[in-house]
């Protein structure tokens, strides 16, 4: 039996006990009091506590008149990701499920939706069957389901064999990072996931103007000339596959019901036709990734304020805080002006944006170790969302609400998780613990050495951010367990 | 924000010193974003040393040193300059270049960069397709690195032989305030970049012109330019070169101009072309210069590159003078360590 004392008085773990804190380790025993709660699913936000026996929640104490500043220790549902690349098997020394799921579980999160490595199409049920035993082979207590591919091969001609893959087991089919570019073939896929009752996620982008961009089109490109992506490429794909789906919708049977959902919207304008769509009931839903909503492009320049900052003077060749050309700073769709993540910002809290999702994607440092234009786009993120998002939240431009609901209940409506199985994100006696303990008030410096992931590649290095996570628990067993918890 | 690395602590090396005391603190010269007008006024000075002293006796400041040219972008002209600069100064050279060296075989910048220090350099010059590269070079090289050119972003020798030419044409006290007109594809233009820098910190009323499809964006950072700083930019060639004091056409790439939306070579030089007929809307007196290797006919007719106008091969007389200016200086920072 152990016993351990939360790092502030914030909140205070009476007890956890059973088979220590390892990892994998049933959560035999947990007493959480004088915390705060927020549970999207119940509506609750405020004091209280809970009890957790045998990996099950027994009871859940809301405590709304206990006196005293808010506790800093949080307990929410156990994240839930939409999008998180593993490169295994064709490039597992950049991450494989091992490593991906102890990232996810230090960064709060309970269940991923996956997507391959590049060189890997899941276009075949075997390949579904494969993945999904790489991820069960590493005996983590965190969840995964794959994505299946949209074409086969990801080359956009031939619809996958959409069914079959359903059959085992994926989530949604997605051709990202590709996207679907023709017309006709995002029609076929739309109408046969909608009977499947899966949605079809694109990465928006529209070649002609994002082939060999290396960065967001606006003023730090020009600065530091690289090749601009422009906004409008984005914009275009967002609202093509609109006025797709509305056509796909309007003469599809009833009980088909076509999903679009946007991965990473990055600009205002998208958004907006994101907005004005689900207005006329049309099934679209996007979400936003955490680099998003913190980071403009004025970070390639080696400007290091976050979004909120920067809005009201962006970087204009300033020497900043940081070297330029890091390539961390390279993702896809890229890093937009400040004014666009503040509309993303909005967004979240206005409930356009339903989920945010991390587009983890790691790579390993020597790789990136190029020229800016040379690296792989994508940042390793599952381990910095919590981080980034409550420095938003500290900052006013988020309510911690929003974006728990955006982290856990979102997203799994997104998916719509209760048709396949997956538990809701929700504190609930009786349910299965899934569950993040995490403290607001207290801090931890981003090194590569406090990293589970192998990707290294972030920004973020070097950086203090707030929210270190105490216990992430899925399905009733510890996924981590901060070493204060062990103490 | 690009000159990247930080300061030396202490760059006064002997012969470093300017007019007004400006000392050098650059270890690198990446980009020349971060340098003050006191910073450009030394390395005038001292590429007036330089080209004082070029048959007599110059100064051996890399004596025992080895300078590497790592040209990743073929570019003979530049790295002949930057050879014979530093031969001129008493280093020994060393030259890669992409055709030749391990880096077509796939080898990575780093580990090139790498191995060029391995082999004794101290000073590494580099030209590279990629913006940024000369940044990546200068965090895994623990000598000086020049930036001899990257991608679109900067060519920062090159812009100060502009402003060298400049001056000796003009005057140095005619700088401030002079209207000078970069006339071309200012979007893929390094030499534009870093002469809109270096440029408008000493004051010059500069103007932008070319296909607007190739300004996009650049009227964006003139209204973001600090206070002070003075930068047009007009689709409108004419009104761009009257009373012009100096015009510099930009290289024309052959194969942008095929890119899409972009003006074919005949209707470029047929609207924005220097000819005679055009320049006489600038000052009297006006230069012309250009970057080169001049396409005939298309940025400029042959009788401008070759009248009474042009100063393209004083430009390129007075880049080695102030490449030696640049090593020299960069030399300077580890004087004390």
């Amino acid at each position: 039996m152990r016993t351990a004392e939360a790092p502030t008085p914030g909140g205070r773990v009476l007890g956890i006990e059973g088979a220590e804190t390892r990892v994998g380790a049933l959560l035999e025993h947990l007493e959480l009091d004088d915390a705060w709660i927020v549970d999207p699913s119940s509506g609750y936000e405020g004091r209280g506590g809970i009890t957790v026996e045998g990996g099950l929640v027994t009871d859940v104490r809301q405590t709304p008149d206990a006196t005293g500043g808010p506790p800093s220790v949080v307990v929410t549902p156990g994240f839930f990701d939409l999008h998180a690349h593993v490169r295994e098997p064709q490039s597992a020394e950049a991450e494989d499920f091992s490593s991906a799921l102890r990232a996810a579980a230090h960064g709060g999160f309970t269940w991923l939706a996956t997507l391959a490595d590049l060189r890997t199409t899941v276009d075949r049920t075997e390949v579904v069957q494969r993945v999904r035993a790489a991820a069960a082979a590493t005996g983590s207590p965190v969840g995964t389901r794959p994505y299946g591919a949209l074409t086969v091969g990801q080359e956009g001609t031939a619809l996958a064999p959409l069914a079959a893959l359903a059959a085992a087991g994926v989530v949604g089919f997605s051709d990202d990072p590709r996207p679907v570019g023709d017309s006709a073939i995002l029609r076929a896929a739309l109408t046969e996931a909608g009977s499947l009752r899966l949605p079809v996620v694109i990465n928006a982008d529209e070649p002609s103007f994002t082939a060999g961009a290396e960065a967001n089109e606006g003023l730090p490109a020009t600065i530091l000339g690289l090749r601009g992506a422009s906004p409008a490429g984005e914009v275009g794909a967002v609202a093509r596959a609109i006025a797709v789906l509305r056509q796909v919708t309007s003469e599809a049977p009833t009980d088909v019901r076509p999903h679009l959902h946007v991965a990473h919207v990055s600009t205002a304008e998208s958004l907006a036709a994101v907005r004005a769509a689900a207005r006329d009931g049309l099934h679209v839903t996007c979400d936003v990734t955490p680099h998003h909503l913190a980071m403009h492009d004025g970070w390639i320049g080696g400007d290091r304020r976050y979004t909120w900052a920067a809005a009201s003077a962006p970087w204009s060749g300033e020497h900043g805080d940081a070297p330029p050309y890091v390539s961390a700073t390279r993702v896809e769709p890229p890093l937009r002006g400040p004014e666009d993540a503040i509309a993303l910002l909005a967004g979240i809290e206005d409930g356009t944006i339903t989920a945010i999702a991390t587009d983890h994607s790691p790579w390993l440092s020597v790789d990136q170790e190029v020229p800016f234009g040379d690296a792989r786009p994508g940042m390793s993120g599952l381990e910095t969302a919590l981080g980034l998002l409550l420095e938003a939240v500290n900052a006013g431009r988020l309510s911690l609400k929003r974006v728990v609901r955006a982290m856990t209940v979102g997203p799994w409506r997104v998916l719509d998780g209760g048709r396949l199985g997956l538990a809701e994100p929700a504190i609930r006696a009786g349910a299965q613990a899934n569950l993040v303990l995490f403290d607001r008030a207290d801090t931890w410096r981003v090194e590569a050495s406090a990293l589970a992931s192998r990707g290294r590649n972030t920004p973020l290095l070097g950086r203090t951010l707030p929210g270190r996570v105490l216990l992430t628990v899925a399905g009733g067993r510890v996924a981590y367990a901060d070493a204060s918890l062990n103490g | 924000m690009t000159v990247a690395a930080a300061p030396t602590d202490d760059g006064t090396a002997a012969g470093t010193a300017g007019r007004d005391g400006a000392t050098w603190r650059w270890r690198h010269l990446l980009d020349v974003d971060q340098l003050t007008p006191a910073e450009l006024e030394l390395v005038m000075a001292r590429a007036a040393l330089m080209e004082t002293r070029r048959n007599d006796n110059p100064p051996r400041d890399l004596a025992g040193r080895t300078v590497a040219t790592l040209f990743a972008e073929a570019s003979t002209r530049t790295r002949l300059s930057f050879e014979l600069a530093s031969r001129a100064l008493g280093a020994d050279v060393v030259s890669m270049d992409a055709s030749s060296s391990s880096m077509s075989k796939g080898e990575s910048l780093v580990d090139t960069v790498k191995t060029l220090e391995a082999l004794g350099a101290s000073l590494l010059v580099i030209r590279h397709a990629r913006s940024g590269a000369a940044q990546t070079a200068s965090e895994h090289f623990s000598g000086h690195v020049v930036n001899a050119g990257d991608g679109w972003h900067a060519h920062p020798t090159q812009a100060l032989l502009d402003l060298y030419t400049l001056r000796q044409a003009l005057g140095a006290d005619r700088i401030a305030g002079a209207k000078v007109v970069i006339v071309g594809d200012v979007l893929h233009s390094r030499v534009a970049r870093s002469n809109i820098w270096t440029l408008t910190a000493m004051g010059v009323d500069l103007w932008l012109s070319g296909p607007p499809i190739f300004l996009r964006g650049f009227e964006t950072w003139a209204r973001a330019l600090p206070a002070g700083r003075r930068l047009t930019v007009t689709g409108d060639l004419d009104a761009a070169l009257k009373d012009a004091a100096a015009v510099m056409a930009l290289r024309v790439q052959r194969e942008r101009l095929e890119g899409a939306g972009a003006p074919s070579e005949a209707a470029y030089a047929a609207r924005w072309g220097l000819t005679e007929e055009r320049l006489q809307a600038t000052a009297p007196d006006a230069i012309v210069m250009h970057p080169g290797p001049v396409n005939e006919g298309v940025e400029l007719t042959p009788e401008v590159a070759a009248g009474p106008r042009s100063r393209i091969t004083r430009q390129v007389a007075n880049g080695v003078f102030v490449r030696m200016a640049a090593l020299s200086l960069v030399r300077s920072t580890d004087a004390h360590r």
